[in-house]
């Protein structure tokens, strides 16, 4: 028989074996459409809105007035008033509110006066995106208020309202952002974290399968059906694993980019090449992380945190550069990282090959990695003399 | 005389349960390497990696076509934030774009030609900000710094102009600023990303690790024996209260050692603030360990084999750190999520923890929190006993299942003994 033919076998025994057990269905298929449903519908917002701010007015006049409306109608704010601070500061340290706005007693007089009143703000950047919100709108009404009482004062003055835009506001930045134009939460996060979340699926599953055999000591069959050769052996079950693993994530870039139409500078067709290495290289990390610890128990709790912490040190969250340095390096060995910058190259600048041929290379460079344990696992498979549980 | 006999019996019950289970727990060296090494060092290692939090001085290009004294100055200031940093001045977009694309830079600052020429004819001069957004910090220091620049260059500007307009000086100033403001972040005064972020994932890690270690052990008990796990052998249908009970304390006991380790000792080794009272934070974590220690074990019916938590709730994890509301807020959740968000302690005893820990409130702050942990603690209590019922029914009548289950095989055209012969390797 040959080689072929073995590795044949042993996918169609491979085959057999996930048609028997539902865990590795539930524990891809399964746990990824959640994770997709979630996601995709827990952000469905892209941007929060409505964020509540909780206002103590101590002045009661017009313009107080006027200015809680504005705030109420911005659409990143919605206004919940109190009649005390005291008040106010539990509700935002219990989290119920984002921010407090203390309107000063006597605001209005003091403005028509010029005696330079101060609204102050209170954000709880605890809460991190609500409050980088609400400290952002509460700043942007206070300098709208300030260019309300400009406008007024030079109107007095005589000047016509082009003059006034200029005097009132000499500078202006236009804001690009670059891939991602509305500050969708949903694109940036969705894409990482879905693609991660495959990754850990990747590995776990496949440390599981390749834990099974040992478990349920059914190693020696497995080496038996592939002729005695581990290459082969492996090969057989990569294959049904690579190919499952391949359509869950062509189906999830084809869910994103092409059903929903996530924003793309570059085009799709190079995110399935992005998708096929990054399950590659997870899968020779799992191989390689099973070689190693040829103990079920301990390899899938190895791999779950390898897993766990990818999300973290691909670095599309709290960027790498801010990370101490010795865990900087460290962010190279996980292939979700290198996912992440070819994302950023094909999705956000559509830069082409010229821009991810490196994270190419390094994913492939994963691929050698599971050749240095081959005969311990070929060991281990034959003499099953590592602790079962 | 009966009665006293009744709760004596509970109480040897009970306490035997409860050391059995202790017992399994430090002879298996899975659930050991969960809690203990885990529990241990998982917090350790996500506070090293979020140890400064802050992203410092994003290296960013300048386009500088006006070439006058006012971009120069712009230049000046926006390279003395704190955000960001003046890596590269280039000659044209085409190199800026480059330089970007190469991720040497992660925004560029375009100032037009006309740019002096509009602040000398005094109208409304722009520039331009190019942010990446592969992060959306990056985006967030361009875009600061360049504001906060941009709003200073206004008072300045706004000075000159309207002292030319022919106003006094006390006149200028008191227009230049009718209103001013006072911005005060206390809690997180950088928006420092390890204050939020470690806070939630402190108190997940007490929730996942418990689950994942108890479901270890009923899972090995499940593959062992098929019986049901959690009762030791003498059971005969009776005592379900004891057996929940029992079992849960051993965790409860186990977790409140790591939970004051986690929620106390971790934050003072990384400087995390400790503004709380520490009774205050003691209770919310007693509420929150028998929340999670019923949750765990009611989630844990769902457990058949030892490895397979790992492979169907890894992903949860991430999930649950989304529903606390740390991140997006919950203003913004779906309905049908924020329905879910309930089911989990952890999204309490997040709240409840940064509310208290590091925002400093009062036991009021977390009330709302814990009132929820009790009564998802009343019902986790009540599956819990309704879990260990249930599998009792399904011991007794094992047999008559499992030929349902053969029939049902039998209907479908599998055949199962073929695949259990492949399966075991004869």
């Amino acid at each position: 028989m040959g080689n072929w033919q073995r590795t044949l076998q042993v996918a169609r025994r491979e085959h057999r074996i996930i048609r028997n057990r539902p865990l590795y269905f539930m524990g891809s298929v399964g746990v990824i459409v959640f994770c997709a449903i979630f996601f995709l519908t827990f952000l469905k917002g892209g941007l929060p809105h409505d964020i509540p701010i909780g206002l103590v007015d101590e002045d009661y006049s017009t313009t107080s007035r006027n200015f809680c409306q504005q705030l109420d109608a911005t659409q990143l704010g919605k206004v919940v008033n109190y009649d005390s601070f005291a008040a106010a500061r539990e509700d935002m340290i219990s989290g119920k509110i984002s921010a407090v706005c203390v309107i000063p007693k006597g605001m209005n007089e003091d403005i028509q006066a010029f005696r330079q009143p101060k609204i102050t703000f209170y954000v709880n950047g605890l809460y991190f995106v609500s409050g980088a919100l609400a400290w952002k709108d509460l700043l942007q009404m206070v300098y709208l208020t300030n260019g309300a009482v400009q406008r007024e004062v030079f109107r007095a003055k005589g000047y016509n309202d082009d003059q006034i835009m200029g005097l009132i506001r000499p500078v202006e930045i236009d804001t690009h952002q670059i891939g991602n134009v509305t500050t969708n939460y949903n694109y940036y996060l969705t894409c990482i974290l879905l693609s991660g979340i495959l990754e850990m699926i990747v590995i776990l599953v496949l440390i599981y399968s390749l834990g099974a055999e040992l478990k349920f000591s059914t190693s020696r069959h497995l080496l038996e059906t592939s002729g005695g050769s581990i290459v082969t052996a492996l090969a057989g079950k990569l294959l049904v694993w690579t190919i499952i693993f391949s359509l869950i994530g062509f189906a999830l870039i084809m869910l994103l980019y092409h059903w929903l139409h996530f924003p793309i500078n570059g085009t799709v067709f190079n995110m399935y090449l992005d998708m096929f290495l990054m399950i590659m290289a997870s899968e020779a990390v799992a191989i390689f992380i099973f070689e190693m610890l040829p103990i079920p128990r301990l390899a899938l709790s190895v791999g779950a945190l390898y897993s766990v912490l990818g999300l973290s040190l691909s670095g599309f969250t709290l960027p790498i550069e801010a990370m101490p340095p010795y865990i900087q390096g460290l962010s190279v060995a996980f292939p979700l990282r290198h996912y992440y910058l070819f994302y950023v190259q094909e999705v956000l600048f559509g830069a082409g090959f010229a821009g991810w041929w490196k994270e190419v290379v390094w994913m492939l460079c994963f691929l050698f990695v599971p050749l240095f344990g081959l005969k311990r696992l070929k060991n281990a498979y034959i003499h099953q003399n590592f602790p079962k549980d | 005389m009966e009665k006293n006999g009744y709760i004596r019996t509970w109480v040897r019950d009970w306490l035997e349960i409860f050391s059995h289970e202790i017992r399994e727990i430090f002879h298996d060296g899975g659930v050991m390497l969960i809690f203990f090494v885990a529990g241990l060092a998982y917090p350790l290692l996500y506070n090293l990696v979020y140890l400064n939090g802050i992203l410092s001085e994003t290296p960013v290009a300048i386009v500088d076509e006006a070439a006058c004294s006012d971009s120069r100055r712009f230049i000046r200031e926006i390279d003395a934030t704190r955000e960001v940093e003046v890596a590269y001045r280039c000659i044209n977009m085409a190199e800026a774009e480059k330089l970007m694309q190469e991720r040497k830079v992660n925004g560029i600052v375009y100032f037009p030609r006309d740019f002096g020429e509009k602040l000398a004819r005094k109208e409304t001069a722009t520039l331009s900000l190019y942010a990446d957004m592969s992060s959306f910090l990056y985006y967030k220091n361009a875009m600061m710094a360049t504001n906060f620049v941009m709003l200073h260059e206004i008072g300045q500007i706004q000075m000159e102009r309207y002292s030319l307009a022919g106003m006094t000086e006390q006149e200028v100033s008191q227009t230049v600023t009718p209103v001013g403001y006072e911005d005060n972040n206390p809690y997180n005064r950088a928006f420092n990303y390890s204050f939020f972020l470690i806070s939630a994932i402190l108190m997940i890690i007490i929730q996942q690790t418990m689950f994942y270690g108890m479901s270890l052990l009923v899972g090995t008990r499940r593959e062992k024996s098929r019986n049901y796990s959690s009762l030791p052998e003498n059971y005969a249908g009776y005592g379900t209260m004891r057996i929940v009970l029992g079992r849960g304390a051993a965790y409860w006991l186990l977790y409140l050692g790591i939970g004051i380790y986690i929620a106390f000792i971790v934050p003072a080794i990384f400087g995390i603030p400790q503004r709380g009272q520490f009774l205050d934070i003691l209770a919310l974590l007693v509420f929150f360990v028998t929340d999670c220690v019923f949750f765990s074990m009611t989630c844990c019916m769902l457990i058949t084999r030892r490895e397979s938590v790992f492979l169907l709730f890894l992903a949860i994890s991430p999930i649950c750190l989304f529903l606390t509301g740390c991140s997006w807020p919950t203003v913004a959740f779906p309905k049908f999520w924020k329905i879910v968000s309930f089911i989990f302690p952890s999204t309490f005893g997040v709240q409840g923890y940064m509310n208290l820990n590091t925002a400093g409130g009062d036991i009021s702050a977390a009330g709302f929190q814990m009132t929820i942990m009790v009564v998802q603690t009343i019902i986790y209590f009540i599956l819990a006993c309704a879990g260990v019922f249930f599998e009792h029914w399904v011991i007794r009548n094992i047999d008559r299942l499992r030929e349902t289950r053969d029939d049902i095989a039998q209907l479908a055209g599998i055949d199962r003994e073929e695949d259990a012969r492949i399966i075991k390797g004869n």
